[in-house]
């Protein structure tokens, strides 16, 4: 009996070292050409066709505000993406509890128009929006770049959530429908914190989506400006400037900061409400 | 967690102003004028310098194919720029189509100075005005290559396997084929273009990958080239003393020479602003600016003389058959034959 | 929305809560999918315009042309892209997914997390990275020679196995994050309950696991083999543009060669062949809805 619990956890060991040089290399490659990216922001040649030598001339290029165009489209993409997140995950969310929870006569229609977008290529939906915005006269812009990449955007919204409904949050909502909460307060304090995981991950995916998208963000431009993966492509015709390596550098730099230094404010907060219970708890036992 | 939706949403709402403030909505009377051209293709100096002069804001929008400016020029798009640019190859249908404004020649007294009367012509002139301009000829390794390349044919040799590295498209590589068996380069006769297909299916088998020439050259992966004059001069910089790239010694083939050209669309809002730029643009010493950091082939004669003598020099650009050239015409219809063929030989 | 009924809901509700929850989607959905789908379906039916655009004049032309053996193979191809791509990704992605949903909650989080980091970063970049990578000078090849293993450069570039580490490296996070989500919904104690009764890792793996998290695999299934099916940007840029798909062809049509009624028939002939692949694999795998983490 020993020899087989020693067995097992031997095995376990085993399993977890080569589960984690599995995922290592798993991450590897997508961070291998990231890695590689950065380092050719620090590359000594006009474009990147090969490794020149060292400096940080771009970065300084980048700070001196020269390139301002470069810094317009960063700005507007990002604007983009987080409108375009704030609409799909808004939409998702509700469409997701929507399209679970009740029955209605064209819901089979509606989950086959969720396919749609990610079926066809983009150039054709866009193309087609296109042709429609101009026949009733719409101005393009931002807004029409934010409608094509929520277009895009819901359906992964909606399909993210849509998994981590479960039976488990309808007998909740009853339950705190029972005790009196009304429909706004159970949606605020049940439905979403239970679906909050579903939720993080439709927005991490619509952000991601929106911020790297070309077709959309191409046809549905108006003329005032270009959004930076519209830019990059156009420059890649005659090669990609290491400027360009340094701002993505910047923009995923501030990215993972941004998110650390949310991590932080949440482990913080969770400290601060321990600390509470717990003084709670001390006053209690010192009252008795 | 309310709390955290509400800031998040006030926070994203206040970007989506701020960035839509910026855009000013173009109306009559905001002065800008919008752009829809090649990203890293004009000189930061050169628009700012006509931003301070006109007190205009010039809106740069950037486009990813050269077929952009046509998909959106026919789904009506025309109207949300005042400038386009685009290639010789589509000018025909764009005119024929009535997606472009006249120009008026009196508005643009530099360009009719100042052009090369040889690459502004026919039909084309009266609703263009070119920017600057391309060859797409044959660089190859002095010291890999293992033929010297002196026409087209060269390049189905069987020695040439695995060495070519060409730019792409249909209208790119079919002119090349009808010129190697001697037809027209804008033939519409669908047996001709057959026997270049035949001819294209020999030069794929040579060719290692269409795209990113000149970094395949760079890294060692061809040894030959079928380029922009452009993207030759990147490679030739890159390569410093270390050169070993020659322009094909070309002696009866012509090399086509295509063209970067700026348009008004139809119903475009700031026309008068428009005019002034070409106007602006043409000027030769403003031009000869541009060059310095651009410097590409550029048919504006007056421009090039002032240009600086490191400019005229150039190696992309120094070679003896400039004159033995043909252009992409419109071929109309007949696009439709080019692009069967074409998808035949990708499919293999 | 008029069409909406409700069924089966144990008490009557009025029907605010479904116009409220359903309604956005559904509004959304059918403004800029169906109408523009509509759009292409009616323009697929019309005569190419002689300067680009379309011309209003009713017609099957833009579908005889498919009826050409070029755009069979051009389909065949494509599929097959799609196919070895989807296998790849679920072959790598499973075990993955099954590692972080091992994990304690916050740190599963937070290795997602890590996954999507990369993808705020443009994606054009990240193959031109590969290609400077495994280019004939490049790192790699430099470092072989250096350690004596190889004489001369290996020819990495403009093969199949970077188009697929290309492929794998823009599509594994989408079959990941769905088999994730299943995976860590699986109770643990049925696991070991399984091992208790004396089932061998390999046998729980098979006989529990896999039919349990199932739907995790099909949403990955779809969610990389359609994408795929259209992708022609890592094709293009790591394969060296020899050889076209439907995705190249479908982007010439309403591009260089301005035939939009062959790019729209093209797209419908897509659509088709999808809708048909989702419904035979709903029907042999007994699923009906699309989960997603």
């Amino acid at each position: 009996m020993k020899t087989a619990a020693t067995k097992r956890m031997r095995r376990q060991k085993r399993n977890a070292v080569f589960g984690n040089i599995y995922a290592v290399l798993i991450y590897s490659i997508f961070y291998i050409p990231v890695a590689i990216m950065i380092a050719f922001s620090f590359n000594d040649a006009p474009r990147n066709y090969a490794w020149q030598g060292f400096t940080t001339k771009w970065y300084g290029e980048l700070f001196s505000f020269s390139n301002h165009a470069l810094w317009e489209s960063l700005a507007y993409s990002v604007a983009i993406a987080l409108i375009s997140t704030l609409i799909s995950v808004t939409i998702g969310v509700l469409g997701g509890i929507g399209l679970k929870k009740f029955e209605f006569r064209c819901k089979k229609f509606i989950n086959m128009m969720l396919y749609v977008p990610i079926v066809v290529p983009e150039i054709v939906l866009a193309v087609a929006m296109l042709i429609i915005f101009m026949t009733i006269g719409i101005h393009l812009g931002m807004w029409t770049i934010i409608i094509g990449h929520c277009t895009f955007c819901i359906p992964y919204a909606v399909v993210t959530i849509k998994g981590r409904i479960s039976g488990d949050n309808e007998t909740l909502q009853e339950a705190s429908m029972d005790l009196g909460a009304n429909r706004t307060q159970t949606f605020w304090r049940v439905t979403v914190p239970s679906i909050m995981p579903g939720i993080m991950s439709a927005a991490f995916l619509s952000f991601t989506l929106s911020i790297d998208d070309v077709v959309m963000s191409n046809m549905l431009a108006g003329a005032s400006k270009s959004t930076l993966p519209v830019l990059i492509l156009s420059v890649n015709r005659t090669g990609v400037t290491p400027d360009i390596n340094a701002l993505t550098t910047l923009m995923v730099a501030l990215m993972v900061l941004g998110m650390l230094v949310l991590n932080l404010i949440q482990a913080w907060q969770k400290k601060k409400v321990q600390r509470q219970i717990a003084e709670a708890e001390r006053r209690i036992s010192s009252a008795k | 967690m309310k709390k955290a939706f509400a800031m998040i949403l006030a926070l994203v709402l206040t970007l989506g102003l701020v960035a839509c403030g910026n855009n000013g909505g173009g109306t009559e009377g905001s002065k800008e004028l919008n752009i829809f051209m090649w990203g890293d293709y004009i000189s930061g100096d050169m628009v700012s310098n006509f931003e301070k002069e006109n007190g205009v804001k010039i809106n740069l929008s950037y486009m990813n194919d050269n077929a952009d400016s046509i998909t959106k020029l026919t789904a009506g798009a025309g109207d949300e720029y005042d400038l386009i640019m685009t290639c010789d190859a589509y000018m025909e249908s764009l005119i024929k189509g009535g997606y472009l404004e006249k120009l008026d020649p009196e508005k643009i007294p530099n360009a009719i100075a100042n052009m090369n009367e040889a690459y502004w012509t026919g039909e084309n002139r009266d609703y263009c005005v070119p920017y600057l301009m391309n060859y797409i000829y044959v660089v190859y390794d002095t010291e890999r290559c293992p033929i010297e390349i002196t026409c087209y044919n060269d390049l189905i040799k069987p020695e040439m396997k695995g060495q070519i590295g060409s730019i792409d498209g249909a209208r790119n590589l079919f002119p090349i084929a009808l010129i190697a068996l001697g037809y027209d380069p804008n033939s519409t006769n669908e047996k001709e273009i057959a026997e270049a297909y035949d001819w294209l299916v020999k030069y794929n088998e040579n060719v290692v990958a269409y795209g990113s020439t000149e970094t395949n050259m760079l890294n060692g992966s061809i040894s030959c080239m079928l380029t922009y004059d452009g993207n030759t001069a990147n490679a030739m910089a890159e390569l410093g003393d270390k050169n070993t790239l020659v322009i094909a010694p070309f002696t009866k083939d012509p090399v086509q020479l295509g063209f970067d050209l700026f348009v008004i669309p139809k119903g475009a809002k700031h026309m008068d602003m428009a005019y002034k730029f070409l106007n602006y643009m043409t000027d030769a010493e403003v031009m000869a600016g541009n060059l310095v950091e651009y410097p590409y082939s550029c048919p504006n004669d007056a421009a090039v003389a002032a240009a600086s003598e490191e400019y005229r020099s150039g190696p992309a650009f120094d070679f003896d058959y400039k004159t033995n050239i043909f252009f992409q015409k419109d071929v109309g219809d007949t696009i439709a034959v080019y692009d069967k063929y074409y998808q035949m030989l990708k499919v293999g | 929305m008029t069409t909406i009924a409700i069924a089966k809901k144990k008490k009557p509700h009025s029907r605010l809560p479904l116009l409220a929850q359903a309604g956005p989607v559904s509004v959304w959905m059918i403004l800029f999918v169906t109408i523009p789908m509509l759009f292409i379906i009616y323009i697929s039916f019309m005569t190419r315009g002689t300067f680009g655009g379309v011309e209003y004049d009713a017609t099957i032309e833009s579908y005889k042309t498919l009826m050409d053996v070029t755009y069979f193979q051009v389909i065949v191809k494509s599929l097959k892209v799609a196919l070895v791509t989807t296998v790849s990704c679920l072959i790598l992605g499973y075990p993955f997914a099954y590692y972080i949903a091992r994990k304690p909650a916050d740190v599963a989080s937070k290795l997602i997390m890590l996954l999507m980091i990369p993808f705020w970063t443009n994606s054009l970049m990240r193959l031109n990275a590969w290609m400077l990578l495994f280019q004939t000078n490049g790192p790699v090849n430099n470092t072989l020679m250096r350690w004596g293993w190889i004489n001369s450069p290996i020819k990495f570039i403009y093969t199949d196995g970077l188009v697929l580490l290309g492929l794998i490296t823009n599509m594994l996070p989408f079959a990941v994050l769905p088999m994730y989500a299943s995976i860590e919904k699986l109770q643990k104690s049925l696991l070991e309950a399984s091992a208790d009764l004396g089932a061998t890792p390999m046998h729980t793996f098979l006989h529990v696991t896999l039919p349990l998290t199932f739907p995790g695999i099909f949403s990955a299934v779809i969610l990389t083999f359609i994408p795929a099916l259209g992708t022609y940007t890592v094709t293009d840029m790591l394969g060296g543009g020899k050889v076209l798909y439907i995705g190249n062809i479908i982007k010439n049509q309403f591009g260089v060669i301005r035939n939009w009624p062959l790019g729209a028939a093209l797209s419908v002939l897509l659509l088709v062949i999808t809708a048909l692949l989702i419904f035979l694999y709903t029907r042999f795998a007994k699923i009906d809805e699309l989960e997603v983490l």
